[in-house]
């Protein structure tokens, strides 16, 4: 206690030094877009913004983007419940295999998903080469049904990891307990199931909703081939092609910003009255009611269609593409060659400097993510004081923020004339904006692993003496080092595959696996693309199975 | 101005509210340490060349490139002059659409040196902001496509694309053979155009057969639409379809894309429409604000060199030298060509833009 009250002022100093940093690397490049949006000709003008809405037709475009953020929360449900079901009640949920294999689809960029499917689907393309039967699939598939469906089997794990996190909370005996009151399995899931999964499924739903109108990958390749536009692509194409304006990007950024800061409200306060307490005394334990017969088939059945459609066919595509001799020839074994692979992984070729940058910016990027948000993490705690809620709110900011607005802000400010330090245009910058834009994983990581100490542990550690920095090094670190390392990985892996920033920032004759990927697709050689999301993917994924194994094995010697 | 709008954030940066510069100055302190120390932690190998080279080479050896077209030209033609120059060379590759946005992006802090575009109304542009450097003692420039390139040196054309109808041969099996024929019912949905926001020599071709045709231009464009036809991004995008068959046809495509696709192996050709077409040239420009002017003027003596056209034509573009013709290709002499003036090109080349953006949307 005497401890603590003599570190009251250096814990006060340090939050306000956090809310510096946060602010200047969030807020204000946030505040920039607002600003820049109702400044025109050197002055201000309110309405600006709602002239350049009303002029173009960006009324559409958010209502295009609005409507597929909704249809994606109706499409990741219709995957995601049944999935978290069978993976908390049903025997294939002890298959520890699954788990990393689910996240797969996470995992895949979402512009090589989607060329995968378009591969797979146009008119001669694989799938009428295999099944030419099916080729009269190809014009339902070019539709917005078609972008859902992508787009759903790209975001379903993020759903599905907290309904099923959910529902093993809610455990068995609830369930058992209408059961044996003779309620039908319908009214149990109607009664029991319904209300206690919804504040899961709030959070869920706002997520997918937030992630899909932040996309950009999807709406860049089949958006815009079957010309679905949305914001983020519409955002895109004024401050990167010809004739450019910034006027209308930083509204269009604006009008995306405010929806996404709005849905985040709504779920705040929808969750807090829809959320009930499942964690008592006694121990939570799987459900005995059902197991075998027909429902396991019916599930194995449903999880092997899962993971062909989300995994299956894109990484067929991908990987058949990416080792063609000749495009126009199609399937067939003489038209296979490795030479993408061996002309990419040749020592010097611009795509492996890609993919050096890549994973040296990523490295980088996720190291000092890491450290900033342990540091912000530590700070919040507990957010007893306004200022530590604040610090936690703007750190996790960039998690509701559109990628691509984020972005915009960050150019805003630090390609302003009256920027003293030259960061733009250089690796620095791009660092930067991934320490941005994915310091959220960290801080949630780590939060969540330091709410979990106990305070007695602390106070033990002072009543034999300890002093902070001991009890920092031997009580806290070690106990938080899971919620770090998990933050690191998922820094790496999204920093690594990072697209619409790239695209934007990156400093001349830099280029990193994502945009070496997406200047192949349009500008060179589609097969060498391939080849090159078939190793950056693979090579991620080694490492993760890499730290995921090291962090299992720390945890049994314990 | 070419883009006035742009102009914006210096006015504003006058103007900014105290409120903002002390909300920077705290940014400032925030992430003065983590940015600078993050740019040694990103790039350790870079930074130390540069300094390397910088302390014993006072004079300058950086040029900085911007460049729109084939890939593999770009990075032969900058190996090229790297070997010859000892110059370390950057480089930015996109396509013409993306470049100039870029510069218009950077105008407040210029980082390219040098820019080649796949459009000349784009270079007439630069020129006309009084944003480009004149060199009119250029090497070779005499031997230059007069038509192609300023007189006062203020742009040089070192290659030329025209822009033709490229088809899948397994699929087409009566290719097209002029611009009118791709309206017609047996090429319905089968055509893919490359957008004109992203293709400068796509937006040439349509300000060319607009101004060769005046408004009635619009009405092939029109059939065109009625005809199934679909915008398809930058060329290689919409050419990309054809080659796999989910398409048939592109129409303005680049000849040089087509014929090095064709000499793959892949099955496509590609026509010149009997009506006649646009030859595109592809300018290469000084900037003003080069900080390496000597460089950037040896860099286009080198793009204007014998060895440089002769890496032109080995990438199936047409050279920009008179003196030297292409054997793997349709050389000048034997593409029917429109009467299209290109000033007229220059000034209405966003309007038009814009308008087929709206007719394809």
């Amino acid at each position: 206690m005497f401890n603590s009250f003599s570190l009251k002022p250096i814990r006060g100093l340090s939050v306000l030094l956090a809310l510096l940093v946060l602010g200047g690397l969030i807020v204000v490049p946030l505040a920039e877009i607002f600003i820049q949006s109702v400044y025109r000709d050197g002055e201000l003008q309110w309405a600006a913004p709602f002239r350049t809405i009303a002029d173009s037709d960006s009324a559409r475009v958010m209502l295009n983007t609005v409507w597929l953020g909704l249809c994606v929360i109706l499409g990741t449900t219709l995957l995601a419940l049944p999935l978290a079901w069978i993976m908390a009640n049903t025997a294939i949920g002890r298959k520890r295999w699954l788990d990393i294999v689910l996240l797969i689809p996470f995992m895949t960029p979402p512009y090589i998903g989607s060329m995968g499917w378009i591969l797979f689907m146009q008119k001669n393309g694989y799938l009428s080469q295999l099944i030419p039967g099916l080729s009269n699939l190809t014009p339902a598939f070019f539709s917005f049904m078609g972008m859902v469906t992508i787009m759903s089997l790209h975001l379903f794990p993020f759903l599905y990891l907290l309904l099923r996190g959910a529902l093993e909370r809610i455990g068995g005996s609830l369930e058992e307990a209408g059961a044996v009151m003779g309620a039908t399995p319908f009214y149990r899931f109607r009664r029991i199931i319904v209300p206690l999964l919804l504040s899961s499924f709030g959070m869920g739903a706002m997520l997918v909703f937030v992630k899909t109108i932040a996309e950009f990958g999807t709406p860049a390749t089949f958006g815009r081939k079957i010309g679905y536009d949305v914001m983020t692509s519409e955002i895109h194409r004024y401050i990167s092609s010809w004739p450019i304006s910034f006027g209308t990007a930083t509204s269009l950024s604006s009008l995306l910003l405010t929806a996404c800061l709005l849905m985040w409200y709504v779920q705040s306060v929808l969750s807090r009255r829809f959320t009930y307490s499942l964690v008592g005394g006694k121990g939570s334990r799987r459900s005995s009611l059902r197991s075998g017969g027909p429902i396991l088939w019916v599930s194995i059945l449903f999880v092997f269609l899962l993971l062909l459609f989300s995994i299956g066919i894109p990484y067929f595509s991908i990987i058949a593409a990416s080792t063609m001799k000749l495009r126009g020839v199609g399937l067939s074994w003489n038209n296979l060659t490795l030479d993408a692979y061996r002309e990419l992984l040749r020592w010097g070729n611009p795509g492996m400097k890609a993919l050096m940058s890549s994973i040296w910016l990523s490295l980088a990027a996720s190291t000092i993510a890491v450290v900033l948000g342990t540091w912000c993490a530590l700070l919040i705690r507990r957010s007893q004081t306004a200022s530590q809620r604040m610090v936690d709110l703007i750190s996790l900011m960039p998690n509701t923020v559109p990628g691509i607005v984020m972005v915009v802000g960050l150019i805003l400010l630090w390609n302003s004339p009256w920027m003293p330090i030259p960061l733009y245009n250089t690796y620095g910058m791009v660092v930067l904006t991934y320490v941005v834009l994915f310091l959220p994983y960290t801080v949630q990581y780590v939060k969540s692993a330091a709410g979990q100490i106990d305070g007695s542990l602390m106070q033990a550690g002072q009543v034999f003496g300890g002093r902070p920095a001991y009890l920092l090094r031997r009580i806290t670190l070690p106990l938080i080092l899971p919620g770090m390392l998990a933050g690191w990985m998922m820094t790496f892996t999204i920093s690594a595959r990072e697209l619409v920033a790239s695209l934007l920032i990156l400093p001349p004759s830099v280029q990193t696996s994502a945009t070496f990927i997406f200047a192949q697709f349009e500008q060179g050689e589609v097969s060498l693309g391939m080849a090159m999301a078939v190793v950056s993917v693979g090579f991620t994924t080694l490492i993760l199975i890499t730290m995921e194994s090291l962090g299992s094995r720390r945890k049994w010697n314990r | 101005m070419w883009n006035p709008k742009f102009v914006k954030p210096s006015k504003f940066a006058k103007d900014a509210p105290l409120a903002l510069a002390l909300a920077f100055g705290m940014a400032l302190t925030g992430c003065g340490n983590a940015g600078n120390s993050n740019t040694a932690a990103a790039d350790p190998s870079s930074a130390s060349d540069s300094t390397k080279t910088e302390q014993s080479q006072p004079a300058d050896n950086k040029l900085v490139v911007y460049t729109a077209g084939p890939e593999g030209l770009a990075n032969k033609l900058i190996e090229g002059y790297q070997a010859e120059s000892g110059v370390q060379v950057d480089m930015f590759q996109g396509t013409t659409g993306k470049i100039l946005a870029r510069l218009e992006a950077e105008k407040s802090n210029p980082a390219a040196d040098v820019v080649i575009l796949a459009s000349l109304p784009a270079a007439q542009g630069l020129k006309d902001d009084g944003l480009t450097l004149a060199y009119p003692e250029a090497k070779n420039a005499d031997k230059l496509n007069a038509d192609w390139s300023d007189a006062e040196g203020n742009y040089f054309s070192s290659s030329a694309s025209a822009l033709g109808i490229a088809y899948n041969t397994s699929l087409i099996s009566t290719p097209p053979t002029s611009w009118a024929d791709l309206s017609k019912p047996e090429y319905k949905d089968q055509v893919n155009i490359p957008d004109p926001s992203l293709s400068g020599s796509a937006l040439d071709f349509m300000t060319g057969y607009l101004n060769a045709n005046g408004d009635s231009g619009w009405d092939l464009f029109q059939s065109y639409k009625d005809n199934g036809a679909v915008l398809a991004g930058a060329n290689k995008e919409a050419l990309d379809p054809v080659i796999t068959g989910a398409k048939g046809i592109v129409a303005s495509a680049v000849d040089y894309m087509t014929y090095s696709a064709k000499a793959k192996g892949e099955p496509i050709d590609i026509v010149y429409p009997s009506e006649g077409t646009i030859i595109s040239p592809r300018p290469a420009a000084i900037l003003k604000s080069t900080q390496h002017k000597e460089n950037a003027k040896a860099f286009i003596d080198y793009l204007l060199s014998d060895e440089a056209q002769k890496m032109v034509t080995n990438a199936y573009l047409m050279p920009g030298r008179t003196d030297i013709k292409a054997d793997n290709r349709a050389n000048l002499d034997e593409i029917p060509q429109l009467k299209a003036d290109w000033n007229w090109m220059s000034e209405n080349g966003a309007e038009v833009t814009e308008r087929f953006l709206k007719l394809f949307k």
